[in-house]
């Protein structure tokens, strides 16, 4: 790990409605101070918060992992949970297994996905039926 | 907007003052600070994932959903203010993460359609290509 790595986790608790959005929150904080580009920090935050509703709507619990590099923002979003059977069709903009709870809230309308894509340069998914799922996303700094 | 899912979304290059945008929607300011920031646009949604895909840096959200997750989708989302309508009762917990979070928030006993209609009539139509308000 070189000198100008910064690295830092944050939990998240599934079905933890009250705190959900906390972990992302604390990612934008971290970004601001350390003097990133807006525009640049409303992508991570955005992606990372649709990951963090995510985990804390179907998964039992979760980590988002910040990592910090002159090039890149990458954030892990680990989670326990259902998994994903069918990642292309998740991938789908308005594909959503939301209950009416979490519609409620404003969320599950299958946006989630396609939306951190779109916010991200890289996003890799990899997903165990039954174990969970992982996301790591990428925005590239230049 | 020939896309029926997104949320409504106006803007304008000059801007308005979050002032001009509580006197259409005869609102009331739940909380406030004296030196907040130009509001740029409109988006009109209930569903925070809309908000998320269409909103820009900004924007005022009109709103009949009242949750903490309205504040912390605008905290994120790097909007303006917030406007609840309808006359939905605000819990003091949402007030209280919107002063925590320094999102200015105001209530509106209007409904969506109202509101969003003298918010439209405030800042004018916005860009009117398909799509566009997609792009990051």
């Amino acid at each position: 790990m070189s000198d100008a790595e910064f690295v830092h986790a944050y939990d998240v608790a599934g079905a933890d409605f009250t705190n959900a959005g906390r972990a992302s929150t604390g990612i934008k904080e971290t970004l601001k101070h350390m003097g990133l580009p807006s525009p640049l920090i409303r992508r991570v935050a955005i992606a990372a918060y649709e990951a963090e509703m995510n985990m804390v709507m179907y998964a039992r619990r979760g980590a988002m992992t910040l990592r910090v590099t002159p090039a890149d923002v990458v954030i892990v979003a680990r989670d326990e949970g259902p998994g994903i059977p069918d990642i292309g069709l998740a991938m789908r903009e308005g594909y959503s297994t939301a209950t009416p709870e979490m519609r409620e809230l404003g969320f599950g309308a299958g946006m989630g996905l396609p939306n951190i894509k779109r916010n991200t340069d890289d996003l890799a998914i990899s997903s165990e039926v039954g174990r969970g799922t992982t996301l790591v996303m990428t925005v590239h700094v230049s | 907007m020939s896309d029926i899912r997104g949320a409504g979304v106006r803007e304008q290059a000059g801007g308005q003052s979050l002032a001009a945008v509580r006197a259409a929607v005869n609102g009331v300011a739940l909380w406030c600070p004296d030196d907040a920031p130009e509001v740029t646009g409109v988006v009109a949604a209930d569903l925070m994932s809309d908000v998320l895909v269409d909103a820009r840096p900004g924007h005022v959200l009109v709103t009949g959903l009242v949750n903490v997750q309205v504040i912390r989708t605008a905290a994120i989302a790097d909007l303006a203010a917030v406007v609840f309508a309808r006359g939905k009762a605000v819990p003091a917990d949402v007030v209280d993460l919107a002063r925590q979070m320094k999102v200015p928030v105001f209530a509106s006993d209007e409904s969506l359609f109202e509101a969003a209609g003298r918010l439209y009539a405030l800042f004018g139509p916005g860009p009117a290509e398909p799509g566009a308000r997609r792009q990051v």
